[in-house]
């Protein structure tokens, strides 16, 4: 297997940081020596950021209330089977 | 609730509706506070709340849509999106990565929510939420093989819906 694909086959662990570190090294190393898959690794590690921020959503507002009154709820119940 | 604004942002990808999030976010809660002791102190908090909020999930959902649990997707080719950008005629060194602003807000999340369940959920864990493989195995469930596995699948299968997505709204040139 060459340098590069061995990379590309551990580009998820890698920029997960699921690697030991004998495995992270090895194509550390390989990155120091390749740009072609130094840019491909840099492309995955932005789209991952991209999905990071853009899959977050803010929930409205009152969900805030909602759960706060769902537990006082649950308490209440509670207190009245003791 | 410290969670909270995570677990609905989750609850969301997963159901695509708002009220159907809440819905999940509120049953999530009210589980959690019921069975709080069998929460061991010291361990994995949010962990153990994604665990509740993935069953109430497919729990409240499998059964009403009726789909299979498992789908496959099919041979996908490693960097995907990253070949298939670099094919485009003019591209320079690097192209690629810049190409990758094309994508608004609206193009990743759909291609998030395209994403068949038993690879969604792994790359919402892993991605958005920072899991660590070891503890989407938890969540899920499931050995941490199969993580691996679903992870890497579902984010090629999501470069290839950007990349259709890219196509459709013409700001690529097809690839044949």
């Amino acid at each position: 297997m060459s340098g590069c694909e061995h990379a590309v086959e551990y580009v998820y662990q890698y920029i997960d940081d699921e690697m030991t570190l004998t495995r992270r090294s090895r194509v550390t190393m390989h990155l120091k020596r390749c740009s072609k898959c130094t840019d491909a690794f840099e492309f995955e590690r932005k789209l991952r950021a991209k999905i990071e921020s853009c899959g977050k959503s803010q929930p409205p507002p009152e969900l805030f209330d909602h759960l706060r009154a769902l537990i006082q709820q649950e308490r209440n119940t509670g207190d009245a089977d003791c | 609730m410290e969670y909270a604004p995570q677990l609905y942002s989750a609850a969301l990808r997963m159901t695509r509706n708002p009220a159907d999030a809440e819905d999940v976010v509120q049953e999530t809660f009210l589980k959690a506070y019921r069975g709080y002791g069998s929460y061991q102190e010291g361990t994995n908090l949010k962990a153990w709340l994604y665990r509740i909020l993935t069953n109430t999930y497919i729990n409240k959902y499998r059964k009403a849509q009726r789909r299979p649990n498992e789908v496959e997707l099919g041979e996908l080719q490693d960097l995907y999106l990253y070949r298939r950008l670099g094919e485009q005629s003019g591209a320079t060194e690097s192209a690629e990565t810049t190409a990758l602003e094309m994508f608004v807000d609206e193009d990743i999340i759909e291609a998030i929510e395209s994403l068949p369940e038993n690879f969604r959920l792994p790359v919402l864990y892993a991605d958005v939420d920072g899991f660590s493989y070891k503890e989407i195995a938890e969540i899920l469930d499931v050995p941490i093989g199969t993580v691996m596995s679903r992870l890497h699948r579902g984010r090629k299968a999501l470069q290839r819906k950007l990349w259709n997505l890219a196509v459709e709204h013409g700001l690529v040139e097809p690839t044949p």
